[in-house]
C-alpha cells in the first residue's frame, strides 16, 4: 500500500506540476464560457448591425419600422441577457427591431419600386453607407389576401433570427391596422394584441417549484462539460504514461519492485486526485465567476442562482470520479497493451469516441431527460455516469435508477480495473510480442 | 563450510515464441561474492536476471531467493540495475532517486542523507536538482547505479553494470562493488567484458543459448584450462607467431598475443623463435584469459561443440 501511495504521489506531482496542467486549469473556464457565448454574442451582433429595406405595397405600416435605433439597454448580450430581451420586446410598447430598417412606402407597383434597392442587394460590395443586407416586400394585397406572402430578399437565406423578427414586426402591425380598420385604437388595440410570456417551471417530489427551466438546460450542457473534458485529457495521459514506462524501461524497476496491482491503483488513484483538484479549481472559479456575474443578473432581474440546485454538487463528485476512473481505466489498458506511443494513438480516437457519446447526445438527453433514450444510455456501463447527472442536473430520476447507474458504474469500474491489473502485467513487458493465450492464463493466475 | 546460497536458479526455461532463450539453466551465487554471469549479446544474460527478479516468470524451473521462491517476500531486499535506462526522463535526480527508494519500501526523509552522499561520490552533486534527460548517458548510468543502491540491498543484480561509463567511473564502479562485497552483500553481474569481469568476479557462470556451458570459481575455470598458454608483450610486427611450430592457437593483437601451445610442444623454442624477431617485454607461461575462453567455448563455431558439453 505504501508503495501504491509512493505512485500516487509521484503521478500526481509529475501531472500538476506540469505547465500544460496549470494553464489548461486557469484558462479552460474562460474558453468555455467564450465556446458558449462568443455564438450567442456574434449572432445578435449580426442583426444589430443589419439593414433592411422594407418596401411596403400597402403603405400603411410605417409606424412598425424603422423610426428609432434600439438603445444600447436592448442590446442582449448574453443567453440570459437574450431572456432578458425576449421579455423586454413581448412588452407592449417597445417594439423595436434591433434592425436598421428602410421605410419606403409603395401604393401600387411593389416590384417597380423594390427593383432599386434590390439592385443594391444585388451590387452590394464596398461602399458601407449603400450597404443594404435584406429588402423586404409586403404585397399590396396584404390586407385583403389571405394567401399573400412578404417576400424577404437577402444574400443568404439562412439568416433565421432576421426574419423571424421581420415577420413578427408586419404580423403585429397588420394585426394592428386591421384593428383599426374596425374602429378599435392603438392603446385598445396593444392590449387585444398583449402576448402572454411562458415560463417553465420544474416541479419535483419534494413539492418544490424551480423557475428558469432554459438556464438550466445550460448549466446541464456545462456541467456534462465539465465531467467530459477533464476524463478526456487525463485519461490519454494515463495510457501515454504507460507507454512511456514501457518504452523507457522504468517498468522493469517498477514490476520488480511491486504488484502491479499496487502500481495501477498508485496511477489510477493519482490521476483521480488530479481529475478531483482540476474539477475543483473549476468549481471554484465558476463559483467566483458566477457570485460576480450573479449579481449583474441580480440587478437584472435573473437568478442565476435558480438554476443551479447545490444538491446537485455532490452527486457531481460521485459521477465525475465513477467516470472518470472508467475511462482511466480504458486507457490504461490501451497503454498496456501498446508498444509505442504511435500504437497507443490508434486507440485514443475510439475510446475517446466512446466517451464522447453522452455528450453529443446532451441535447435530447437534456431536454427529455425522462425519456427512453435517456433512460436506456444512464443505465449502460460507460456512458452512466454522464448522462445520469445530466439527468439528475435537469429532472429527477427515481431513486432506484440512480442507484444502479452508482452500482453498475462501480461494478465497471472494478471490472476494468482488475482486467486492466492483469493485462497490464502481461501486455507491459511483452516488448514487441503479444502474449500468448498460455502465457496471458499463467499470469492471469499469479498476478 | 560451505557458503550459503543466496542465490539458487534451478533447470529454469524460458522461450519467447520460438526462440529458447533460457535453456534449462542452472547455478547459484553464494554470500558474500561477486559473480559474473558471462555470454555473448542474446545468450539469454539479461532474461535470466528479469526471472530473477520476478519480472518474468520461467517457463519451467524454480528460482530461490535468500531461500524463497515468492519474489514478492523479498524484492525489497534485491538491488537492480537494468540493462537499458529504466528512470523517467522528466524527474529531476533527487526526486527519482528518492521515488525508487520509496518503492523499495523506504520513507524518503530516511534516505535523503544517503541519497545525498552518493550523488556527491559519484560526481553528481550538482546535478541533483536537473532533470535526468539534462545529464549524459553515463551520468545517467551513474543514477540508475545509485537507484539500486540506495535501499541497502543484501543483493545486488547489475545488468551491464559498466555500459557507458568512461574509464575514470569504470574505476569508481569496480571500488565500490568491492566494498560492496567487503560489507558482505552479494553481487551477480552480467557483462560481455571479460578483460573488466576478469579484474573484479570471483565466479563466472557462462551462457551460450540460453545454458550454462561454463561455471565455478573464476581461478579454478582458468586452472582447468591448463597452464599452456604463452603471454606475449612486443615491439615489431607478430603476425607470424600464429605459425610458428607448436602453437595449436593463436591470438595476435597489437603488440599482444595469446598463443595456446599444442601439447607437447615447448614454450622455450616458441620464445627463441620470436626474440629472432620482435622486441620481447613480457613473457609469462599461464593459465589462458577469460576472453580466451570465452572465445573458445562460446565464439564463431563454438555453438555445436558448446551444446555438447554442458559443463559445471
Amino acid at each position: 500500500m505504501s508503495k501504491a501511495i509512493a505512485v500516487l504521489k509521484r503521478e500526481y506531482l509529475e501531472v500538476v506540476r506540469k505547465k500544460m496542467f496549470i494553464i489548461m486549469t486557469l484558462i479552460f473556464p474562460f474558453l468555455m464560457a467564450a465556446l458558449m457565448f462568443v455564438p450567442t454574442l456574434l449572432a445578435v451582433k449580426g442583426i444589430q448591425g443589419k439593414r433592411v429595406a422594407v418596401v411596403d405595397g400597402t403603405g400603411k405600416l410605417q409606424a412598425a419600422f424603422g423610426e428609432r435605433e434600439p438603445t444600447p439597454a436592448e442590446q442582449p448580450a448574453s443567453r440570459a441577457g437574450k431572456e432578458l430581451s425576449k421579455r423586454a420586446e413581448s412588452q407592449p410598447g417597445v417594439r423595436a427591431l434591433p434592425l436598421k430598417t428602410d421605410y419606403v412606402p409603395a401604393a401600387g407597383d411593389v416590384k417597380a419600386a423594390a427593383q432599386p434597392f434590390l439592385e443594391r442587394l444585388r451590387e452590394n460590395d464596398g461602399d458601407k453607407r449603400d450597404r443594404l443586407d435584406g429588402v423586404l416586400v409586403i404585397p399590396s394585397d396584404a390586407f385583403t389576401n389571405t394567401d399573400a406572402k412578404l417576400l424577404y430578399y437577402s444574400r443568404a437565406v439562412s439568416d433565421l433570427m432576421t426574419e423571424e423578427r421581420l415577420a413578427n414586426a408586419v404580423n403585429r402591425a397588420l394585426s394592428r391596422e386591421r384593428l383599426a380598420g374596425r374602429g378599435i385604437d392603438a392603446a385598445e388595440a396593444d392590449r387585444l394584441l398583449k402576448r402572454l410570456e411562458l415560463e417553465g417551471v420544474k416541479v419535483s417530489k419534494s413539492g418544490e417549484e424551480k423557475k428558469g427551466g432554459e438556464l438550466s438546460f445550460l448549466v446541464g450542457f456545462i456541467f456534462a462539460a465539465l465531467l467530459l473534458f477533464p476524463t478526456m485529457i487525463h485519461g490519454q495521459e494515463v495510457m501515454r504514461g504507460i507507454v512511456l514506462e514501457k518504452t523507457e524501461r522504468v517498468v522493469e524497476i517498477l514490476i520488480s519492485s511491486m504488484r502491479s496491482f499496487d502500481l495501477l491503483s498508485g496511477k489510477v488513484m493519482g490521476l483521480a486526485l488530479v481529475g478531483l483538484t482540476q474539477i475543483g479549481a473549476w468549481l471554484a472559479m465558476g463559483a467566483l465567476m458566477a457570485a460576480y456575474t450573479g449579481g449583474a443578473a441580480l440587478v437584472a432581474g435573473v437568478n442565476v442562482f435558480q438554476a443551479i440546485d447545490l444538491r446537485v454538487i455532490p452527486w457531481f463528485f460521485v459521477f465525475f470520479l465513477l467516470g472518470y476512473l472508467t475511462f482511466v481505466c480504458i486507457y490504461a489498458v490501451g497503454g498496456a497493451i501498446s508498444n509505442s506511443e504511435k500504437e497507443a494513438q490508434q486507440f485514443m480516437g475510439p475510446i475517446m469516441m466512446v466517451a464522447m457519446v453522452p455528450w453529443m447526445l446532451a441535447f435530447p438527453i437534456l431536454q427529455n431527460p425522462e425519456s427512453t433514450l435517456a433512460t436506456v444510455l444512464s443505465l449502460v456501463p460507460v456512458f452512466t455516469p454522464i448522462t445520469m447527472f445530466m439527468r439528475v442536473i435537469v429532472s429527477e430520476p427515481p431513486m432506484w435508477q440512480i442507484a444502479a447507474s452508482v452500482a453498475l458504474s462501480i461494478v465497471t469500474v472494478i471490472a476494468f480495473f482488475w482486467m486492466t491489473a492483469k493485462i497490464f502485467r502481461v501486455g507491459i513487458l511483452s516488448y514487441g510480442k503479444r502474449p500468448s493465450p498460455a502465457e496471458l492464463w499463467r499470469w492471469l493466475k499469479v498476478a | 563450510m560451505t557458503p550459503e546460497v543466496v542465490l539458487e536458479v534451478h533447470e529454469v526455461s524460458k522461450t519467447f515464441g520460438r526462440v529458447r532463450a533460457v535453456d534449462a539453466l542452472s547455478f547459484s551465487v553464494a554470500r558474500g561474492t561477486i559473480t559474473g554471469l558471462l555470454g555473448r549479446n542474446g545468450a539469454g544474460k539479461t532474461t535470466t536476471l528479469r526471472m530473477i527478479n520476478g519480472i518474468f516468470l520461467p517457463d519451467a524451473g524454480a528460482i530461490d531467493v535468500f531461500g524463497t521462491a515468492d519474489a514478492a517476500a523479498v524484492r525489497d531486499r534485491i538491488g537492480y540495475l537494468p540493462e537499458e535506462r529504466g528512470l523517467y526522463r522528466k524527474m529531476r535526480v533527487m526526486d527519482q532517486l528518492l521515488f525508487l527508494a520509496e518503492i523499495k519500501g523506504h520513507r524518503p526523509a530516511a534516505v535523503k542523507g544517503r541519497a545525498e552522499a552518493w550523488l556527491k561520490r559519484f560526481d553528481l552533486w550538482d546535478k541533483r536538482s536537473g532533470k535526468l534527460e539534462e545529464l549524459s548517458k553515463g551520468n545517467q548510468q551513474k543514477v540508475q547505479l545509485i537507484g539500486a543502491l540506495l535501499h541497502d540491498p543484501e543483493l545486488v543484480i547489475l545488468d551491464e553494470p559498466m555500459s557507458g561509463l568512461d574509464p575514470v567511473n569504470v574505476v569508481l564502479v569496480r571500488s565500490i562493488l568491492k566494498e560492496l562485497k567487503a560489507e558482505g552483500r552479494t553481487i551477480l553481474l552480467s557483462t560481455h567484458m571479460m578483460g573488466e569481469a576478469e579484474k573484479m568476479v570471483d565466479d563466472i557462470v557462462l551462457i551460450h543459448e540460453g545454458k550454462a556451458v561454463l561455471a565455478g570459481e573464476l581461478e579454478q575455470v582458468k586452472s582447468s584450462f591448463g597452464s599452456n598458454t604463452v603471454h606475449l608483450t612486443f615491439e615489431g610486427d607478430g603476425a607470424f607467431l600464429a605459425g610458428v611450430p607448436g602453437v595449436a592457437a593463436a591470438r595476435v593483437d597489437t603488440n599482444v598475443a595469446e598463443l595456446r601451445l599444442a601439447p607437447g610442444s615447448d614454450a622455450q623454442a616458441l620464445l627463441a623463435a620470436a626474440v629472432g624477431r620482435l622486441r620481447i617485454s613480457h613473457f609469462e607461461i599461464a593459465a589462458p584469459s577469460l576472453e580466451e575462453i570465452f572465445i573458445e567455448r562460446v565464439g564463431a563455431g563454438a555453438g555445436a561443440k558448446a551444446a555438447e558439453e554442458v559443463a559445471v
